[in-house]
């Protein structure tokens, strides 16, 4: 019996890092979140690994909440919770992120459009 | 006178001669009637001989019948009861006068024949009912790899909150079903039904305890001092095995009592002891456990209770296949230890862990840098004071069972803590006859002040202060790049805002954030998806 070639099925579940929780308890993390951490892992006691991990990765200074997730390898949703609970204790600091700054609306383009046009036409 | 004489003596001797005669005829009469006495004597002995005879032969009929009854009421039964229980008596003859005899010899050969027959049909049937499982088991097995596959493509992609838990918890509840399947295929004769690629120990024991309800009760402990892993045949092997003993360690402990796992490196290989401080096993269960995991005996589908208990004799089965070793004792915690002891030689292997990290949930070994970099200088003279506390050898001193009860707090955080800047050298072993060593990177503690990740982060640890080293062309970006992108954008964004905000004019902030804003922003958001193979929204 020769076994099948081996896949890259993942052995550890993302559910482990947060016992199953994928609600944070703040609701104004997304992708775009901006993680520093606030304090050295190595100083902290208590942590758990993936904890560690995520503040680890952020002492070089700051990353998108999707990027550490990538970086851990876990669901975003999963890293939300996990960055919910270290803003809670006050060891990460996330910040909303730049929005986009808003675009002007199409009719009042189309204004200035038209007036460009009859400026164009004296 | 002449004449008488004569006559006289004629008569006298006519007289003596019918004398003599008569004399002769009446001693052999006689002897003829003692004869005729004696005859009668015996022939009547032999005729109460005969009938005693008789008497005992019908006696001795009626006790081979009897032993016949018997044999065919009580014994046989009793013989076929035990074949099922091996605590039923089977009685013996009825009478003990027959042991020895052709008859003992008779009967005992039907028994044989019996248990012969009795035996060959219970592995027939037996062997049908595996089959038939191992059949069913393989399907459902396959259709709840899909499930996992497709629930972890859906964690990936949605980011609802609500959605995302319904989705860890259908996760999770496949992940059960999945031990159990699993367990109960191998006990039927099945291969684990996966191979998976050479994976962390540390990876393995989370993944075994992530397929069991309490597996937050499970506190591990990464005591290796090298990234040891075990190759890619075994990987699944160990981890089904593993989940089985923890499952019974978490099963027959108090919902409030952790497991510790241990990880544990030998000279020889690597041990993996689970411990817990429940009900324990008395002598008979452990004995019965033993002989299961043994993997020695042929296992049979009916001596597994009924819903069948697969959980050690999966382990045997799976100890006897791939050649690592399990057993179970009585713990010093007061429950039960189990120990999976991996052999060095054929099953372990190290793994690189920048090639494959561990997981973000692992405890890394104590061995590794990721622990603690930054403050490795203060430590040599300091070792040896700290190395007592945390050195829970399998023989752990009265304290720690303390600890185990209530201490809340992850072992394995604090271990880790302290245990990464330990110097190497004192604890390197004889090489000779020894696993494989790695050899430690000396490089990192020194640059460990400027250096923000750790041995397990995946780029390759090279000094920051060396732009572009010519030996790593960066494929995808490290997250110390991402980092200090994101950090001079920030600081480009607050230094913008600062001189904006002087500008006393609210007007150019928004648009200096849109010109400031794409060529960077862009760039992170799309980077994780593109690695993920992640489209979303």
């Amino acid at each position: 019996m020769t076994p099948p070639p081996a896949d890259d099925r993942r052995l550890v579940p993302a559910f482990l890092a947060t016992t199953g929780r994928a609600r944070p308890s703040r609701n104004t993390l997304d992708r775009l979140t901006v993680l520093h951490g606030a304090t050295d892992p190595a100083t902290v006691t208590g942590l758990r690994p993936e904890e560690t991990r995520l503040l680890e990765l952020l002492r070089g200074g700051a990353l998108s909440l999707a990027e550490a997730a990538a970086h851990l390898r876990l669901p975003v949703s999963v890293v939300k919770v996990l960055v919910a609970d270290l803003v809670d204790g006050g060891r990460l600091m996330a910040r909303a992120p730049i929005p986009d700054a808003e675009l002007p609306e199409r009719q009042i383009l189309e204004k200035v459009l038209n007036g460009l046009r009859t400026l164009k036409s004296f | 006178m002449t004449e008488i004489p004569v006559a006289l003596t004629v008569t006298l001797s006519v007289g003596t001669a019918a004398a003599v005669a008569l004399a002769l005829l009446l001693a052999r009469s006689m002897r003829e009637a003692r004869r005729l006495r004696q005859r009668s004597a015996t022939a009547e002995k032999e005729l109460q001989d005969a009938l005693r005879h008789q008497a005992a032969l019908s006696a001795r009929t009626q006790a081979v019948e009897a032993e016949v009854r018997h044999l065919a009421a009580n014994r046989v039964p009793d013989l076929a009861a035990s074949l099922a229980h091996p605590h039923v008596p089977v009685r013996g003859l009825l009478d003990p006068g027959f042991r020895g005899t052709e008859l003992d010899r008779s009967l005992t050969a039907v028994m044989d024949q019996v248990v012969d027959a009795v035996t060959k049909e219970r592995l027939r049937m037996d062997s049908a009912a595996q089959s038939a499982m191992r059949g069913s088991t393989t399907t459902i097995q396959a259709l709840l790899y899909q499930l996992q596959s497709k629930l972890q493509a859906m964690q990936e992609r949605y980011d609802d909150p609500f959605v995302a838990e319904d989705l860890l918890t259908a996760d999770f509840l496949n992940e059960q079903a999945l031990r159990r399947i699993q367990a109960t295929a191998i006990v039927c004769g099945a291969w684990p039904g996966l191979t998976r690629q050479d994976s962390h120990l540390g990876d393995m024991v989370l993944g075994a305890m992530s397929r069991l309800v309490g597996y937050e009760r499970v506190q591990v402990t990464n005591q290796l001092r090298d990234p040891l892993g075990v190759v890619a045949r075994a990987v699944e092997p160990v981890v089904v095995a593993l989940a089985e003993l923890i499952a019974n360690a978490l099963h027959y402990s108090h919902p409030e009592l952790p497991v510790a796992v241990t990880i544990q490196q030998g000279n020889r290989g690597a041990s993996i002891i689970v411990d817990d401080a429940g009900v324990g096993m008395h002598a008979e269960e452990m004995e019965r456990a033993q002989r299961l995991m043994s993997g020695q005996d042929p296992m049979l589908l009916t001596e597994l209770g009924d819903p069948p208990r697969t959980g050690f004799a999966s382990v045997g089965q799976l100890v006897r296949q791939y050649g690592f070793a399990a057993s179970v004792e009585a713990s010093p915690y007061g429950g039960v230890r189990a120990i999976v002891h991996i052999p060095g030689e054929p099953l372990l292997t190290l793994m690189d862990v920048e090639k494959q990290p561990m997981s973000p949930m692992t405890p890394p070994p104590r061995g590794s840098s990721s622990g603690a970099p930054p403050i490795p200088p203060a430590l040599p003279g300091d070792t040896t004071s700290q190395r007592p506390p945390r050195q829970p050898e399998p023989a752990p001193a009265h304290g720690e069972t303390v600890q185990l009860g209530t201490v809340p707090e992850r072992p394995a955080a604090d271990t880790t803590a302290t245990t990464g800047t330990a110097p190497s050298p004192d604890r390197v072993p004889a090489p000779d006859g020894d696993l494989p060593r790695r050899r430690r990177r000396r490089a990192v503690p020194e640059a460990a002040l400027d250096q923000p990740f750790g041995g397990a982060a995946e780029a390759p640890p090279q000094p920051r202060t060396q732009p572009a080293a010519p030996s790593a062309p960066p494929a995808q970006s490290s997250p110390e790049e991402s980092a200090e992108r994101w950090a001079a954008f920030q600081r480009g964004t607050a230094s913008g805002r600062a001189a904006a905000d002087e500008g006393a004019d609210d007007w150019p902030h928004p648009s200096q954030g849109r010109h400031a804003a794409p060529p960077h922003a862009a760039d992170p958001h799309a980077d994780p998806r593109s690695a993920e193979g992640n489209p979303q929204e």
